[in-house]
């Protein structure tokens, strides 16, 4: 197994470091994918996310000068990986005004992911190394099945969403009255957060929002669009995913599949991102 | 025998009364408590952290002050060596007066700090704009300050660098471990943060990087080494020297030996002695259970032994997982010519010995504490050993830094909590220790009220 990549672009390192910040903030502990064509953040929908999943796609040639990478083997040509994302996200910090990142696979003492960032030094022309060894868990191929693509349901409504930092603050403040929301949103452009407790009960409505045309013509056929599904979920992990959103995407999505699941489907420039809330039982 | 001492009064000067508030905030990172210790040669400050680990000296040269005025308060019984201010603060109460730097400088136009030994108390005054004059009355606590004397110059390796790089350098080190690690060899200087042991995911990133030794303003490396020590101390100590505007120079030699960090200007001297782990070859664990401070080597020296450094053995009462560095001899002089020598050394050059403590000899209470004292240590982690074992230097534990915190030094939930471990059986050595300290009291009374 081998894994080289290299950074020269600060455009590219820095697209890099957001998504890094993004998935530390999403995920304590992720999966790292690695494939000739792409790098994966992963976390599935174990019990101990609660049953949240994501799934973070980048294309590498979109953010690397250099990218070689060995599979496990000719058939199996990738590497499964486990980290602790707050790692790999300080450690890139550290390259805000780098030269050159070198990310590798070694194995000193314990299986890492070297991170080796050069700077340039202010008071000479020369420049400093910093490496930074994040330790790692390569993941055994047996275990590759639970950490494929999800695959993404026939939902019932899809929109668009609104500002994620407008919904955030909204949920922000819901989450100090209850722990269970409801998302609800229907095929007229109208989204809606609902908690409910003995003695309140808080509506936030998004109006006008757009819908994306749907590829399963037959369902949305027979859906009045003024019919809402709604799902009930967790207000912390609803939370979660949206303060680990610092910048404004490209698209962003929500597919909601009533009384089973929510997902959101975010393109941040050239990066997908998909996360997968169930509804509470 | 002169009661009455009008101590000490110097008043400080514009810049320099926000340097001297860093001081205190510098020291006050390092200990709850802030001996302060003039003498002829100026204002020392001194602190010790809890576990030992980590001691703080910083002197202001009588020059510093505007006005300085020291007279020694009492002369012992026959000998006619001064009695050195025995003052212990509370960082809590000194460090409120100084905190805001930026009002030290602008609002305060002149500050005095007097001492009153007979009301124990040390008064800080502020002249302040607009007429307005601000007393601080702090009680002080008798206490002789623990005196630290370290061979600089002796050290193998000898480095002096612009704090600033080191800042810049060590905020790229992303583990938040507690320790960092020197590494050098005569050609490269590597900067790195500590290793956790444990292999799993959540042990921290261990980061690294080299410097070369053109960054350096000198570089010396007699000894190809790692020394690690705690990283929160270096960063204070960072910040106080880029305050001073002179560059740092580290001091060390192998591991176990603490290293000294100090800063040299005209008017001020810093040094800061911290601990390093040492390289025991049993060490299984984790580098902060290790003892990162506690060498207890015990044993009392002859006085007529010659100058030459010689590692010793250590006494076997020490546990067996507490590793130590050999204790070197430093001064090799008689007592009493020591004593003297030392009082009137040089501020710069800080040639200062470290005594090491047996613990075996039996407090003999009439002769009262002597001039030696001063300069004893129950050198829990410098193992080194001086010449100064005495018997009219009756105390044999003038442990001083332990004296006055009594049960918390040893407390082993709070060394615990900072990431070490006190082997039981160090806990019963100094317990013993507490009994003979508890027997001391009565003869310091006496001496103070002496002085009254």
């Amino acid at each position: 197994m081998k894994f080289r990549a290299k950074i020269v672009d600060l455009a590219c390192l820095n697209h890099f470091t957001r998504v890094s910040n993004m998935i530390a903030k999403l995920a304590k502990t992720c999966t790292l994918r690695i494939s000739p064509e792409k790098l994966n953040f992963i976390l599935s929908d174990k019990l101990a996310s609660g049953g949240v999943s994501m799934w973070c796609e980048l294309e590498q040639e979109n953010i690397f000068s250099e990218f070689q990478m060995e599979g496990v083997s000719a058939e199996n040509n990738a590497i499964y990986l486990e980290l602790t994302s707050e790692n790999l996200s300080r450690a890139l910090k550290t390259a805000q005004n780098a030269r050159a990142l070198k990310i590798k696979l070694t194995n000193k003492h314990f299986p890492c992911l070297t991170v080796s960032v050069e700077l340039q030094l202010s008071s000479s022309s020369s420049s400093r190394i910093v490496t930074h060894d994040i330790p790692i868990k390569v993941i055994p191929r047996r275990l590759w099945k639970d950490l494929q693509e999800p695959s993404v349901p026939d939902s019932d409504v899809s929109i668009y969403l609104p500002a994620l930092k407008t919904m955030k603050s909204v949920v922000e403040k819901m989450k100090n009255i209850s722990n269970h929301l409801v998302i609800e949103a229907n095929l007229n452009g109208e989204l809606n957060l609902k908690i409910e407790t003995e003695l309140v009960c808080v509506t936030t409505h998004f109006k006008d929002l757009g819908n994306p045309l749907l590829s399963s013509e037959s369902a949305s056929q027979s859906r009045h669009p003024e019919d809402m599904a709604e799902v009930h979920i967790d207000i912390k992990k609803l939370l979660q995913f949206l303060a680990g959103q610092q910048v404004t995407p490209t698209k962003a999505v929500c597919n909601i599949v009533s009384n089973r699941i929510v997902h959101f489907d975010l393109l941040l420039e050239d990066i997908s991102l998909q996360y997968f809330i169930p509804a509470l039982s | 025998m002169s009661g009455h001492t009008d101590g000490l009064r110097p008043p400080l000067a514009a810049a320099s009364r926000s340097l001297f508030g860093k001081a205190i905030q510098t020291l006050s990172r390092v200990s709850d408590d802030l001996w302060l210790d003039p003498s002829e040669k100026g204002l020392a400050l001194r602190a010790v952290n809890s576990c030992h680990s980590t001691y703080g000296y910083i002197l202001f040269s009588s020059l510093f002050f505007q006005h300085y005025q020291w007279s020694p308060s009492a002369t012992m019984r026959d000998n006619d060596i001064p009695m050195n201010l025995n003052c212990k603060l509370a960082i809590k109460s000194i460090l409120p007066i100084f905190r805001c730097l930026n009002y030290l400088e602008k609002s305060v136009e002149k500050c005095k700090i007097v001492s009153r030994l007979d009301k124990c108390r040390v008064v800080f005054q502020f002249f302040c704009k607009h007429g307005i004059k601000r007393t601080h009355n702090v009680y002080f606590q008798d206490s002789q300050p623990l005196k630290i004397l370290f061979e600089k110059s002796l050290c193998a390796n000898i480095l002096m660098i612009r704090p600033r790089l080191l800042t810049e350098a060590i905020v790229l080190l992303t583990s938040n471990q507690e320790e960092v690690t020197f590494s050098v060899t005569p050609g490269n200087f590597c900067l790195k943060s500590s290793s956790g042991e444990s292999l799993d995911l959540s042990s921290s990133v261990y980061s690294e990087m080299s410097f070369d030794p053109e960054e350096f303003d000198f570089f010396q490396v007699g000894l190809d080494t790692e020394i690690t020590f705690c990283f929160k101390e270096l960063k204070g100590i960072l910040s106080f020297s880029e305050v001073m505007h002179v560059p740092l120079s580290i001091y060390f030699d192998f591991p176990g030996k603490p290293v000294v960090l100090s800063m040299d200007d005209m008017l001020l001297e810093a040094n800061f002695i911290l601990a390093t782990l040492s390289d025991h070859p049993s060490r299984v664990s984790s580098p902060q259970s290790q003892s990162l401070c506690l060498s207890q080597a015990l044993r009392r020296t002859e006085p007529t032994q010659s100058s030459a450094q010689v590692g010793q053995s250590q006494a076997s009462q020490a546990p067996e997982s507490i590793s130590r560095a050999a204790p070197k001899r430093l001064f090799p002089k008689d007592p009493l010519d020591s004593s003297c020598a030392t009082e009137t050394k040089r501020a710069s050059t800080n040639q200062d010995d470290i005594s090491e403590v047996p613990e075996s000899v039996v407090s003999d209470m009439e002769e009262g504490p002597g001039p030696s004292q001063l300069r004893k240590f129950s050198c829990m982690f410098f193992g080194a050993v001086s010449s100064q074992q005495q018997e009219y230097a009756s105390h044999p534990l003038d442990s001083l830094a332990i004296a006055s915190d009594s049960e918390e030094d040893w407390d082993t939930d709070r060394l615990e909590r900072a990431g070490l471990r006190v082997p039981a059986a160090m806990v019963s050595q100094s317990q013993g220790i507490q009994q003979m300290l508890q027997a001391e009291k009565p003869v310091a009374k006496k001496v103070s009220e002496a002085r009254k």
